[in-house]
């Protein structure tokens, strides 16, 4: 890592070794554009100009205050899933339960707002509301938490499964006790009242949660490089056995990293609520888990480096319905762009870390 | 496959040499395997035995010397080409898929072609295994059979690969208990009497003397002791040629006035269970006094790590009482620090070392007062204090930016231990502390575990070395055969007297 400022390195190996960091900027640049080019050909055999999208898509993002608020937009959630995700990875842990965690947090902050916040003031309101969205996050990790130290069950199986549970208990409150009695029976919570709602920013969608998040993922980089629990965190996810012989409580670590994790991403989807949607849905955040942990995966659970990863992800997702609107092809078909960018990120990780 | 030519040569080698960096790991042996006989190769762990038959085996290329078959010198590396030359090896760590069935795993291993020819197979492997007594179930799922009968299955399978003249068993009764080593010699003898030339690694030697034609012993790379009949040869002198002629000389120690009957650490009938459940020691008493060194002796794996981790808390006590300082002791790692128990473990590069962390950061870890700057690490400090340190000075660690993960292995030590002695703890567990290490390191260590006995620690010392053992011990125990002896009184008791109790163990 630091090689380039040990005295001990040779000149002859300091030339080496910026040939070799050339070598890998060369990677990551190639690594970038190659799943655009595959998917340009994908393009091509529907008859779709690839260039002429891509630059489209580009207008629709940068183009126009408006786009690239939609784009800040959907990066915020992926970004605060891509932390849920990155953290405990960092201590060793897989959590792919980002997507349950935001939708119970979205759960939890709607119950809120509905039942006990309705008339409170916005000053009251919008933080009690970030608490309870943290709250549930955390309780629905909490579970894989306890899963993992007591029953000693593999937190990527039981954080993964328990995202459709999630779905469901969601599905079941919307359909019950939380479902909007004006509704006609459609299956979504009563609107939270104006003042719970973030303030937008004039000519776009884009409300401050994305200042929230990214202050979030701030805290989380300079926690864990630069201050002595973030050095136990990475201790832990460095190698276990040396945690548990320095005398770490490991299972106490694995607690509170998941549980912090769950209050990310349940802060998520408080922010969808308040930000965005207005009022739960059964679908709502749908699929910003997966997304986040993409993310994550995308940028080496590096907080910082996740800041642009989420935010390559939100313009593709954004670019998508462009896509529909310009070409004729289903929105979700951006998705295999998506899953191109990663295949072409993991195949080459290894070979850029070493 | 039965051979008409006892005696017959089959394999010889000639000034075989393997080198690990600066580790000569075999040199200049000679050897010879002949039909029809059962050769036995004697040695202690590290002695080079595995090195020999990996060469054999064509894992390793050697480095000198050469392999002699059929009157032509042969390349045997990789081990398709020993195979092709009909050599077999029943590896200690069996090569088996667990989720398959016996007579497939014999297929992947025998078979030729793109069919399985399941139903010939089947009546080959009930040929072989009516005619050396190795009941194996062909329809068996590996994960379903006890090491003894895997390693039945290994046998099998070598026997069934067209050409086999050769078997080497690398510690093959290590797996087996007492009544199914009986019948393993049996088949040995056996497969003796078919023709095989047989190559058995071990380090028993009442196994040596019960069926060995001939016997070799290595000690650190070289062949010191060779036989070519078993006639007129006794266990002592196989021993004897095992510990070499190392005079054991009592060296001097600082004459440890520190050492007092003030007890620091006491294990009372305790039970210890491995990794699977299963009892490794049973019925353990064991006392350490302040400032003194008692060294625990033993053939590995008889229980060595599964004491030492119980005593750092690593592991929980199946039954008995372990108290430190006077004081009943439960709970993990963090209780045993605060009582002041400090554990070396037997292989740092695992359990100590985080890739991607430097020395520094190791440093601070464990071993250092941590100087905390608020709620971040005061790295400047540490580092001055480290550079300051004279423990660190003393072992030569290295540069404090390097990343302890392309350490070698002697400096991955070397960190290690700085870090145990910076500590000063009052007890400490240290399990091979000069393993990898060369001789100037080895002694500046063994003098600073005696200076810190000096001052005041209670160390336990669990070595391969029964030369550092008793060069640093007060006492010594042993632990073999599931049993904790001793302790024994290093001045008053011989290094052969403590290798008879080693071996004795195994055999019980």
């Amino acid at each position: 890592m630091k090689a380039g400022t040990s005295l001990t390195v040779m000149p002859v190996r300091e030339s080496f070794l910026s040939a070799g960091r050339l070598r890998k900027i060369g990677l990551t640049i190639t690594v970038f554009l190659a799943p655009f080019v595959l998917y340009g050909l994908f393009l091509l055999c529907y008859e779709v100009n690839p260039i002429e999208l891509y630059w489209s898509m580009l207008k629709s993002t940068f183009g126009s205050l408006f786009g690239f608020g939609e784009v800040l937009l959907k990066a915020t959630p992926i970004l605060l899933t891509g932390l849920a995700a990155a953290l405990p990875a960092r201590a060793g842990l897989i959590n792919v339960g980002g997507e349950g965690q935001l939708i119970i947090g979205a759960l939890f902050a709607t119950f809120a707002a509905v039942f006990f916040l309705d008339s409170a003031p916005s000053w009251v309101g919008i933080p009690l509301m970030l608490v309870f969205g943290a709250l549930g996050g955390a309780v629905w990790a909490g579970i894989v938490a306890v899963l993992k130290t007591a029953g000693r069950m593999n937190e990527t199986i039981s954080s993964l499964l328990l995202n459709y549970v999630a779905t469901h208990t969601v599905s079941y409150f919307v359909h019950g006790i939380l479902k909007d009695p004006a509704a006609f029976n459609w299956p979504y919570s009563p609107q939270i009242s104006w003042q719970l709602r973030l303030p937008t920013i004039t000519g776009t969608r884009l409300h401050i949660g994305f200042i929230l998040a990214i202050l979030l993922a701030a805290v989380v980089w300079f926690i864990l490089s630069w201050t002595k629990l973030g050095f136990n965190i990475r201790v832990l996810g460095g190698n276990k056995l040396a945690a548990q012989r320095t005398g770490f409580r490991i299972n106490w670590m694995y607690v509170w990293v998941l549980l912090a994790a769950g209050a990310l991403a349940g802060i998520a989807g408080m922010i969808e609520i308040t930000g965005i949607e207005g009022r739960l849905r059964s679908t709502t955040g749908v699929n910003y888990g997966y997304l986040g942990f993409l993310a994550a995966w995308m940028a080496w659970n590096h907080p910082l480096r996740l800041l642009f990863t989420s935010f390559l992800l939100g313009m593709i997702a954004v670019a998508g319905n462009t896509l529909e609107i310009g070409s004729g092809l289903p929105a979700s078909s951006v998705q295999i762009l998506m899953a191109l960018v990663l295949f072409f990120l993991m195949g080459i990780a290894r070979r850029l870390r070493s | 496959m039965d051979r008409k030519h006892p005696g017959e040569v089959l394999l010889r080698t000639s000034g075989l040499t393997k080198r690990f960096g600066s580790l000569t790991a075999n040199q200049d042996i000679n050897l010879t395997v002949q039909a029809g006989k059962i050769h036995a190769i004697l040695g202690e762990n590290g002695a080079g035995k595995s090195t020999l038959m990996k060469m054999l085996y064509g894992v390793y290329a050697p480095d000198d010397g050469e392999i002699i078959m059929d009157g032509e010198p042969v390349v045997l590396h990789p081990p398709m080409k020993a195979k092709a030359k009909g050599i077999g090896m029943v590896f200690q760590d069996f090569r088996l898929i667990p989720a398959q069935t016996v007579l497939d795993n014999i297929a992947l291993a025998v078979g030729k072609g793109w069919r399985f020819r399941r139903k010939q197979l089947r009546e080959r492997i009930m040929e072989v295994s009516a005619k050396y007594n190795l009941a194996v179930n062909p329809d068996a799922y590996v994960w379903q059979l006890d090491l003894g009968q895997r390693q039945r299955l290994e046998i099998v399978k070598v026997l069934l690969m067209p050409g086999t003249r050769i078997i080497i068993f690398d510690e093959p009764t290590s797996v087996l208990v007492p009544q199914e080593v009986e019948a393993f010699l049996q088949m040995l003898m056996l497969l003796r009497k078919n023709g095989y030339g047989i190559l058995l690694i071990t380090h028993k030697i009442n196994e040596v003397m019960a069926c060995a034609d001939q016997v070799s012993v290595l000690t650190a790379g070289k062949m010191v002791f060779h036989a070519d009949t078993m006639e007129g040869l006794t266990p002592e002198q196989l021993i004897a040629a095992m510990m070499g002629d190392k005079q054991i000389t009592n060296v001097e120690k600082l004459d440890t006035g520190a050492a007092d009957e003030q007890e620091v650490l006491r294990l009372e009938d305790g039970e210890i269970v491995g990794d699977h459940g299963n009892t490794v020691l049973a019925n353990v008493q064991l006392k350490l006094h302040r400032g003194e060194i008692v060294g625990v002796a033993g053939i590995s794996g008889n229980g060595q790590r599964e004491l030492a981790e119980t005593l750092f808390g690593l592991r929980k006590l199946k039954h008995g009482m372990l108290t430190v300082k006077g004081k009943g002791i439960s709970g993990g790692p963090k209780a045993f620090i605060d009582a002041g128990v400090t554990y070396v473990s037997e292989d740092p590069l695992k359990e100590s070392v985080i890739p991607g962390f430097t020395i520094l950061e190791h440093m601070v870890l464990d071993g250092m007062p941590v100087k905390e700057k608020r709620i971040g690490i005061d790295w400047q400090g540490a580092r001055q204090m480290l550079e300051a340190s004279e423990e660190a000075k003393a072992l030569r660690l290295a540069d404090l930016n390097r990343r302890a993960d392309k350490l070698s292995g002697g400096n991955v030590q070397r960190m290690v231990l700085a870090r145990a002695l910076m500590r000063k703890p009052d007890v400490l567990i240290i399990s091979y502390p000069s393993r990898g290490l060369d001789i100037g390191t080895t002694r500046t260590i063994q003098q600073h575990l005696l200076d810190l006995a000096a001052r005041g620690t209670a160390i336990l010392l669990f070595s391969e070395d029964l030369d550092e053992l008793f060069k640093l011990s007060k006492r010594l125990v042993v632990l073999a055969g599931k049993q904790l002896s001793g302790p024994y009184d290093a001045a008053e008791i011989t290094a052969s007297e403590i290798g008879t109790l080693m071996l004795r163990g195994e055999s019980a």
